[in-house]
């Protein structure tokens, strides 16, 4: 046994000193590509969810403001209220603020996060408890812009940015929709 | 020559182990980034999907108000929002509408919203029907 090991040759210091300096950066140069790959695989992840909350948020509010017989936009602060009548408008024993239904979307930021999310309420007042975006786990998103203005008679123009806090990318759709039965506005500049 | 290839050793089988796993490591490695590339045609579509119905919508307040023709119209609503930089470089949308007759008071409205990404054109077609409110 022993004579066998004897007859083995190991590394000298030279190869050592050569191979370990070699060993390194190919380990570097691997971790870096594996660490660009995965972060690319993160950064898909948060972009595919920057697209579809913005989707969504102007497919909800389309389609709510679509069927809205008024709307009080204050661009200032990011918030829409759209409101609506579902009961019988010719009822006599109710008056318009008994039948009326409102919906608001309304930017908040939550106390120690960065991000400003927009939550759907259904009263003017009370506490925030239904954010319609961020808090994903794929990747955080923050509103950047909710702005509303009038095209043309009950045309609304809609424009909304929204941000990747893991990418730093923007999103940002434009549309309008008409509104048929509107019939009280406020807040909406004209374009 | 002959005696030069005698004093050569081949690879030991550690040397062909540890080459063949760090191969394999980097082939795992780029071969998992090949599906990743990034492609922003999704974010193209949705914004020209909104496009398209900022024009619907001005159409259909035209047809509200008796004024939708049949024949071609041009972008009626804002022309900043044919400018796109959702992908990353600015690209134009350009919007066509062709407004046809779809029995009495019915109109047929086809918006088509094409763009150029990479040297591809692209088009996202949709249609509705529209009635016209006779004026009073």
């Amino acid at each position: 046994m022993l004579s066998r090991i004897k007859n083995q040759s190991g590394f000298v210091f030279v190869e050592f000193a050569i191979a370990l300096p070699l060993i390194i950066l190919l380990v570097y140069g691997l971790a870096n590509v594996g660490i660009k790959i995965f972060e690319l695989g993160r950064n898909q992840l948060a972009d595919y969810v920057l697209e579809e909350e913005a989707h969504y948020l102007m497919e909800r509010i389309t389609h709510q403001a679509r069927a809205a017989k008024g709307i009080e936009a204050i661009n200032a602060l990011n918030k829409v209220k759209i409101f609506y009548r579902t009961s019988d408008e010719g009822n006599t024993a109710l008056t318009i603020d008994d039948v009326r239904e409102t919906q608001w979307f309304i930017t908040h930021q939550k106390k120690g996060s960065s991000a400003r999310n927009l939550y759907a309420k259904r009263q003017d007042d009370g506490v925030y408890l239904n954010p319609i975006t961020g808090d994903n786990s794929f990747g955080e998103t923050t509103l950047v812009n909710l702005k509303f203005s009038e095209l043309n008679e009950n045309v609304l123009h809609i424009t909304l940015e929204l941000k990747s806090l893991v990418t730093d990318r923007t999103i940002k759709l434009s549309t309008a929709v008409y509104m048929s039965s509107c019939e009280e506005k406020s807040g909406l500049p004209h374009e | 020559m002959k005696k030069i290839f005698s004093d050569q050793r081949g690879f030991a089988l550690l040397n062909v182990i540890l080459l063949t796993m760090i191969t394999s490591f980097a082939a795992m490695i780029l071969l998992n980034a090949v599906p990743r590339a990034k492609n922003p045609q999704s974010t193209l579509r949705l914004t020209a999907l909104y496009v398209a119905n900022e024009q619907f919508a001005q159409l259909e307040s035209m047809a509200a108000a008796g004024e939708l023709n049949v024949g071609s119209y041009s972008f009626q609503g804002l022309d900043k929002d044919l400018t796109t930089e959702n992908a990353g470089a600015p690209i134009t949308f350009k919007v066509t509408t062709q407004v046809t007759d779809g029995g009495g008071n019915l109109r047929k409205v086809s918006v088509k919203v094409s763009w150029t990404f990479n040297a591809q054109n692209f088009e996202l077609a949709s249609e509705r029907m529209m009635r016209v409110v006779e004026p009073n």
